[in-house]
């Protein structure tokens, strides 16, 4: 029997889950570090501080916070997916604060002489000088969210994961390739899909600026 | 239109605003004058409450503005900064409508609005109202920057150097429209500036201040005739100074790093010297170091031949002027000629150096500007 | 837990960025050298740093067996982006006066890249090992899939026998790591810095 015939389902089924989980934890994780990093930026005295803190917390690898919730939470979904939105929580939240805090002042400073309120001063002229380096936080976290969805197996809760660590332990290559080459591809397609975004989000006006 | 009551203002224990009174009527063009750090920019955004001063009041039309909602306040005066701050991520028509967009006009009609604007600068509402800012020259998006301050007819446009970063030729047209603007649109205008060629220009009134104090507040005429200061004498001198060219010459403005070669150089060597630094022409000597004329690197191309030297080529007669002549009649030939540039020549001949349109820029502006900082 | 696996992961981060070093800073010369390649080779390894670490991991294991050797070749693959990226970009920008004035002393291209071009580029290049090297510290964790060891045994240990000592005791070890290399490093890069015109960032 080919391999195929034998493991396909499985592994399209493992293929969903993994992809399940990335975007419901980037998508989760988005929102978060998007208010937050918004949050930050109008209290830089704050920031200044909460900041190195961050990416202090940001070298704690994403194995930790699903070992730690899975001893809490249990082999549920919730725990992949709380534990890889936290991770995917810090390069979006980084990038969006210095995004930002990068806008030039005189922007700032025309856009209130305008009369525009600091919500749309906000929504019209900041978010969207700030897209780029947003959508580069956000291509960050998904990329590592891929890599660290992989650890979901290891808890038991299947992804891709589960075809690598079976086939490490059983010294079997087809089945080490056959969870490798799919995360390889859909972390590789997920970027490509947010550089496209990127073309859609950022201004044209300020393309050039990278 | 705008009356500053007894208002102070501080930073720590630094008096910014020292107690300024005013009153600015109607359609008036006032321009605020004085050194670097002495207060006007603060005065100005005072007006549109981007800053709060500690004491006293500001009236606008009659109405005590820190009564008034300052979103409300900032759409009824238009506001042009020196850093022009055009929004990058929005295409000149866009940025021209921000305000009126938030006056609820329709598209239409902020449509109309922009066109209309734009000829008044001749500037082409097809050409150029669907690009971004960043693909305008910096003379271009000013124009745009004052524009949109204009565009949802605020009677009062408060303007803080906005020509300052501007290269000479540029600011004297931007100085001209809005000139022009004024007499047709009788907006009442605030206008900060530390030239005072620039002041005695433009101003209907003139406020000199100093220290966060006005020291004179008077017409331009007024103020040339009677200087309040030795500070404000000193101002109207070097102005007077810097507007005589007439007594400069063309030594004053040529730039003295000039590549020039003898005709006996290869033609290889010449056509490296050009792309190392980015030029398309050499200046070429005789023998004696006298001046022979210029070699294009079209010129070299139509020789055809990369081997041999230079001097094999007929130089283009590029028009000269001698060291001594008149600044001004220099300028005209470099612009009357179509050359890219005037060679200046010594007396004996040699080659001092070359006049180019952006030499001629930044010396004027260091002449005239420069030291006024 | 004992100081033998800090060790243990001390000595595969040190290998990796030491081959990674040796591996990206030819890459990055290569690719500021020679235009026609730079595109893919940048591309590349971008790629590279895609791809999910123990999928990486997996691939090599097929080749090499597990073990150390799997390990720390993952790990330099995984770190060559940050190397050899700001190698070419601190290249690029290394100011073109003093590039001209290079060649006009005569240098050739291999002087000028050694006493002139490397060193002004040197703090941005510095940057982009210790960006490697932070990096490494937390995906070496993954070692312990491939029979590399390190901390990472600690805290899969920890979370198997649900022993929240252990998982702590791994997680900070990591941390602490990780944060000493990053201002040890920002500490010599400022050093270094001095003198010379290309700032690190
Ligand atoms: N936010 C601030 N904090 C402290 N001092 C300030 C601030 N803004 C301006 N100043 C000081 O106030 C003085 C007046 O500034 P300004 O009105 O900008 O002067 P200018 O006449 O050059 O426009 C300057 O000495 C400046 O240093
Ligand atoms: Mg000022």
């Amino acid at each position: 029997m080919s391999f195929f015939e034998t493991y396909g389902d499985r592994l399209i089924t493992a293929f969903q889950i993994h992809l399940f989980y990335v975007l419901t934890s980037v998508v989760i994780g988005f929102v978060i570090a998007l208010l937050l990093g918004i949050l930050l930026s109008r209290v830089p005295q704050y920031a200044k501080v909460v900041m190195p803190l961050l990416s202090v917390f940001q070298t704690i690898p994403g194995i930790v916070f699903i070992g730690i919730l899975f001893l809490y939470l249990g082999m549920i979904p919730a725990t992949v997916i709380s534990a890889l939105a936290v991770y995917a929580i810090f390069p979006i939240l980084k990038n969006t604060y210095t995004g930002l805090l990068d806008v030039k002042k005189e922007y700032i400073e025309a856009a209130k002489g305008c009369g525009m309120t600091p919500l749309q001063t906000l929504i019209e002229v900041e978010l969207p000088l700030a897209s780029p380096s947003i959508i580069t936080g956000l291509r960050m976290s998904t990329i590592y969210t891929v890599s660290w969805a992989v650890l979901a197996a290891m808890i038991g809760l299947g992804g891709l994961g589960e075809f690598i660590y079976i086939g490490i332990a059983s010294n079997n290559d087809q089945l080490i390739l056959a969870g490798a080459i799919p995360s390889a591809i859909m972390a590789i397609i997920l970027s490509l899909l947010i550089d496209v975004l990127r073309r859609a989000v950022v201004p044209k006006g300020i393309r050039s600026v990278k | 239109m705008i009356r500053f009551e007894n208002v102070n203002k501080k930073y720590g224990n630094s008096v910014i605003l020292d107690d300024l009174n005013f009153n600015i009527e109607a359609g008036e063009f006032v321009v605020l004058i004085g050194p670097s750090g002495c207060g006007k920019t603060t005065t100005l955004k005072s007006i549109n409450r981007l800053i709060k001063p500690d004491q006293g009041k500001i009236f606008v039309n009659g109405q005590e503005i820190s009564q008034v909602n300052p979103v409300k306040l900032r759409r009824k005066i238009g506001y042009v900064i020196q850093q022009i701050g055009l929004f990058p991520n929005m295409t000149i028509e866009q940025n021209i409508g921000v305000v009126p967009k938030r006056l609820k006009y329709d598209k239409k009609e902020i449509q109309k609005i922009t066109r209309d604007l734009m000829e008044m600068v001749d500037m082409s509402y097809e050409e150029y109202a669907h690009k971004y800012p960043s693909e305008l020259s910096g003379g271009q998006q000013q124009r745009i920057g004052v524009l949109r301050a204009l565009a949802a007819s605020p009677p009062i446009v408060l303007m803080d150097e906005p020509f300052g970063a501007l290269d000479p030729m540029t600011r004297a047209t931007l100085q001209k429209e809005i000139a022009n603007l004024h007499k047709k649109l009788k907006k009442t205008i605030v206008f900060v500036t530390h030239d005072m060629n620039e002041a005695l220009d433009l101003a209907d009134k003139i406020v000199f201040m100093e220290h966060g104090k006005i020291v004179q507040m008077a017409t331009p005429e007024e103020m040339l005739a009677n200087p309040a200061s030795p500070l404000i004498r000193d101002f109207m001198r070097k102005s007077a100074l810097a507007a005589d060219t007439l007594n400069l010459t063309a030594a004053d403005f040529l730039s003295a790093n000039v590549i020039s070669v003898q005709k006996k150089k290869s033609i290889r060597e010449c056509t490296d010297l050009m792309a190392r630094h980015h030029i398309d022409s050499l200046v070429i000597k005789n023998e004696d170091q006298t001046y022979a004329g210029v070699v294009t690197i079209k010129d070299i191309k139509k020789h055809g031949k990369s081997s041999g030297v230079i001097g094999e080529i007929e130089p283009y007669q590029n028009i000269t002027s001698d060291i001594l002549e008149n600044a001004k009649d220099s300028f005209d030939k470099l612009y009357s000629s179509g050359d890219n540039y005037v060679v200046v020549l010594n007396n004996d001949q040699t080659i001092a150096g070359i006049i180019t349109k952006t030499s001629m820029a930044t010396a004027m502006a260091d002449t005239l500007w420069g030291d006024m900082q | 837990m004992d100081a033998s696996i800090v060790l243990e992961h001390l000595y595969l981060v040190a290998m990796t960025v030491i081959f990674s070093v040796i591996v990206g800073l030819p890459i990055g010369v290569l690719a500021y050298l020679k235009p026609s390649v730079r595109k893919i080779v940048l591309w590349s390894v971008e790629l590279l740093q895609t791809i999910p670490a123990l999928a990486l991991l997996g691939l090599i294991i097929i080749a090499l067996g597990p073990g150390k050797m799997t390990v720390i070749t993952g790990l330099v693959l995984y770190s060559l982006l940050p190397i050899v990226h700001n190698t070419f970009v601190g290249l690029e920008s290394v100011d073109s006066g003093i590039k001209e004035a290079g060649k006009g002393m005569g240098l050739t291209q291999l002087d000028r890249l050694i006493s002139v071009e490397i060193p002004l580029a040197f703090p941005m290049i510095f940057t982009g090992i210790r960006i490697a090297t932070v990096t490494t510290v937390g995906v070496a964790v993954f070692a312990t899939s491939v029979g590399g060891g390190g901390l990472g045994k600690v805290i899969y240990q920890g979370i198997r026998t649900q022993n929240m000592n252990l998982i702590v005791s791994g997680t900070v070890s990591l941390m602490i790591m990780a944060v000493l290399f990053d201002v040890l490093m920002i500490w010599i890069n400022r050093r270094l810095a001095k003198g010379t015109r290309n700032q690190a960032f």
